[in-house]
């Protein structure tokens, strides 16, 4: 199959891999997985907590190179934005970006959970309230 | 898209005539050959769809099929004739490898009742969270970061006895989970096959859950035997 180039892209230069630190109370985590094809995603972010902005983000995916783009995009996304303004990404904003074909759209369905569980985990942490049905997939 | 082409609507043979309502390969009237016929894999060799299947029967039927479809049969044979039993022979090719495989045979029919299995699913459904079970993605993600850290270990040439002998042992945990998936998924091709439409439904249910779960172990196996063999 073809990749698009803005894949390759980001398949061969990673944005943001690495890990934050679990336990830090400004820390969120989201570990997701695709059980269409046993792909795993952790996706973590750092917030400040005066300001609610995502000042950092770290993944690390073990899976294909359209769910590896998709979790390299969506921390560049999700950086500098607030946790709210985060959660308004959706999965076909990425499709469109990285013009992915039908069979790899549960990829950017996954790096969408990634992002929502890594929030629902933050916000768990530091008791906000949920806002209804997101982050089903927090841990 | 899978779909059962009802099979209660005969067919009539475009030899001799005489309709039938079995999905075959040949007339069972006068044993022309036909076209693809329009039914599922298990109809090729004549069997009701069924999970816990006679593999030598269905070998035995494939060796039979395929001896009779043979392109030396058709050589003297007119145009049509010509292309079905190259058509069939490709029909019979898929079916056979697809039922021989027990998982491949169970995705199979459990997607021909309708279970969304694999990329087909979307949606709703995956927000069921039963069928991501939390503690095998710690598992998996924490092996898999375990797998790269030996990557390169070897690649800077430093190899760490410690790693190779702690991946070892997870290589038989999760060859022994594999088993175990292999295990309950044949139990509930029991129920399957007895049961009625409710029991099935929730044979059906399971099931797809010990195959999501499957292709995570699988995957994981796939790759330590990878790193590990290197």
């Amino acid at each position: 199959m073809a990749y698009s180039d803005k894949v390759v892209d980001h398949y061969n230069n990673p944005r943001n891999v690495g890990t934050l630190d679990k336990g830090s109370q400004e820390v969120g985590t989201g570990l997701v997985g695709a059980p269409e094809c046993g792909d795993v995603m952790r996706l973590q972010i750092r917030v400040n907590p005066e300001t609610q902005v995502i000042e950092e983000a770290k993944f690390k995916t073990f899976g294909c190179g359209s769910a590896i783009a998709s979790s390299s995009l969506a921390t560049e996304w999700i950086k500098g934005r607030t946790v709210e303004d985060a959660l308004a990404i959706k999965n076909t904003d990425i499709v469109k970006e990285l013009s992915l074909p039908p069979v790899k759209i549960h990829c950017s369905v996954l790096a969408e959970d990634a992002i929502r569980a890594a929030i629902g985990d933050w916000k768990k942490k530091n008791g906000v309230a949920e806002a209804a049905p997101a982050a089903t997939t927090a841990q | 898209m899978l779909k059962i082409i009802d099979s209660a609507v005969p067919v009539a043979c475009w030899s001799c005539a005489v309709a039938n309502n079995e999905s075959v390969l040949f007339c069972p009237h006068c044993s022309k050959i036909q076209p693809p016929p329009g039914g599922d894999y298990f109809s090729v060799f004549g069997l009701t769809p069924r999970l816990d299947l006679d593999l030598s029967e269905l070998e035995h039927e494939f060796h039979r099929l395929s001896r009779k479809l043979h392109p030396d049969r058709f050589a003297r044979a007119g145009e049509n004739e010509k292309q079905w039993s190259l058509a069939d022979t490709a029909l019979l090719n898929d079916a056979y490898r697809t039922l021989k495989d027990p998982i491949h045979r169970t995705e199979y029919l459990l997607k021909l009742h309708g279970a969304a299995i694999g990329e087909e699913h979307s949606g709703k459904d995956r927000k069921d969270p039963s069928r991501v079970p939390a503690d095998l993605l710690e598992e998996v993600f924490e092996l898999n970061m375990q797998l790269e850290e030996m990557r390169m270990a070897r690649k800077t040439g430093e190899e760490d006895a410690a790693l190779q002998g702690s991946l070892e042992q997870a290589r038989s945990k999760f060859v022994g989970l594999l088993d175990d998936v292999d295990e309950d998924l044949r139990g509930q091709w029991k129920i399957w096959d007895a049961g009625d439409a409710g029991a099935r439904a929730t044979a059906q249910k399971t099931m797809v859950a010990l195959l999501d779960r499957r292709r995570y172990l699988s995957n994981l196996v796939r790759d330590v035997t990878e790193t590990l063999g290197a």
